[in-house]
């Protein structure tokens, strides 16, 4: 079997989600699927009603009012959002220990993931009146391969760092030299494997390269661009650094100027530690 | 050996020889480290961005997000703490970038360039820097002796 037959092979040994997280999943794609049902599942598991009740009270995602009922702050989120927190959550618990192989220590992953996430959304608010709404959990997920490659295969960065810094490589490029596949590759087979919407996974597969999508669109570009500003704010960074090449041509489709950037980096620090106190218990 | 941890867009300063400041997650950031060895006052700071823009139209909220307004703070509070500004030394590092020639996303060089300009507009300088390529850093700086360290992919350089 081939490296990267092997890498993938494994991925599919991953265990899959929390079983009220993949309810919640499901019935929120379901257009026909009432608030009550969903309010039901998620007050029946108490972690997800604490973080949603949590996140639907923090300054990031809820407003001026408090709110205590499941129902009430469905209401107030949309079922969008509601879907977009139940994955993250499914996904926090893989992406908050150590991961070894990128030399991030615990809750350092999670940090730069949400990192990714804010940027990204915050980038879309700065451009369009009504960001896209799988933004957020495309951004916070396109890391997700550093846990397959960094902790269950325990990859060693070594001779990928050598070869990158080398030949002038980005690290995503050096990790298909020697492993066969990259991590953005690997994190979208997981999600494949998690039963992800395809937009999330498409985002999560191409992030380091759009121009390699059939389809890129809008998300992906913001994503991209999110994640670069996400690596210069050093929050979270491991062995892999800034050595990512940034996409002109997203940039310009976006029409990007300097107040965006740098409004997007001036409150990236805060937002992040607010909604690491959400994600890491 | 008492850690002090400087956050993103944050400064801390000390007088105690067993503190040792430092500073994570540089990665286009800058961080200065700024010592008198001879009353062995000295202050880290981790600026985030160059300067306020000037039509973003808001006031400053946090001076140690900018290398503009954020400097000037950590030396005139070092000088307040018993400091003489011509006995500073000054080390930084930080200001990395990404694998790209776009001038709007070069924010680490916007950040190291700025620093030179501002200390030489004051008639100071750098005694020591590491500024510039894609790996992340983090500097440890010893009270006792003013010495910086910057550790990176598990390799340490003293400054």
């Amino acid at each position: 079997m081939s490296q990267r037959a092997e890498v993938l092979a494994r991925v599919r040994e991953i265990p899959q989600m929390p079983a009220a997280v993949q309810q919640v999943m499901t019935l929120l794609q379901d257009e026909e699927a009432d608030m009550g049902a969903i309010s039901r599942v998620i007050e029946l598991d108490p972690g997800l009603t604490a973080n949603l009740l949590r996140a639907v009270n923090s300054s990031y995602f809820g407003g001026m009012r408090s709110i205590s009922s499941v129902r009430e702050a469905i209401v107030r989120l949309g079922a969008n959002r509601v879907f977009h927190l139940a994955v993250s959550w499914g996904v926090a618990p893989h992406v908050r220990p150590a991961i070894r192989g990128y030399d991030l220590e615990t809750g350092e992953l999670l940090r730069h993931s949400l990192a990714v996430a804010l940027a990204s959304e915050g980038l879309a608010k700065s451009l369009m009146p009504s960001p896209p709404p799988n933004i957020f959990t495309a951004g916070l997920l396109v890391n997700v391969g550093k846990i397959i490659l960094g902790t269950f295969l325990a990859v060693n960065p070594a001779p990928i760092l050598e070869l990158a810094y080398e030949q002038g490589l980005t690290f995503e490029e050096a990790e298909e030299r020697v492993l066969g596949v990259g991590h953005a590759e690997v994190g979208a087979v997981l999600l494949e494997h998690w039963g992800l919407p395809d937009d999330i996974v498409e985002v999560v597969r191409y992030r380091l390269h759009p121009e390699r999508a059939r389809e890129g669109g809008v998300i992906l570009d913001l994503v991209h661009v999110g994640d670069v500003l996400a690596k210069l704010s050093g929050i979270g960074l491991g062995v892999d650094g800034m050595a990512y090449r940034l996409d002109d041509a997203c940039v310009q489709r976006l029409h990007l100027t300097e107040d965006h950037i740098a409004g997007v980096l001036e409150t990236l620090p805060g937002n992040v530690e607010e909604l690491m106190s959400i994600f890491m218990e | 050996m008492n850690r002090i941890n400087v956050s993103i867009s944050d400064m801390k300063y000390s007088t105690k020889s067993e503190d040792v400041l430092v500073t994570h997650s540089l990665g286009s950031c800058v961080g200065l480290a700024a010592y008198d060895p001879q009353t062995r006052v000295g202050g880290l700071i981790h600026c985030l961005l160059p300067q306020l823009r000037g039509n973003s139209g808001k006031d400053v909220q946090n001076p140690y997000m900018y290398v503009t307004s954020g400097v000037p703070v950590l030396i005139r509070t070092l000088l307040t703490k018993g400091a003489k500004r011509n006995r500073l030394i000054l080390k930084a590092a930080g200001g990395g970038h990404m694998m790209t020639s776009n001038r709007l996303f070069d924010v680490g060089k916007q950040n190291s360039d700025i620093l030179r300009r501002l200390l030489a507009h004051n008639h100071m300088s750098l005694k020591a820097e590491d500024f510039g390529g894609t790996l992340p850093r983090t500097i440890y700086f010893y009270l006792d002796t003013g010495r910086v360290v910057v550790k990176s992919l598990g390799k340490e350089w003293e400054l």
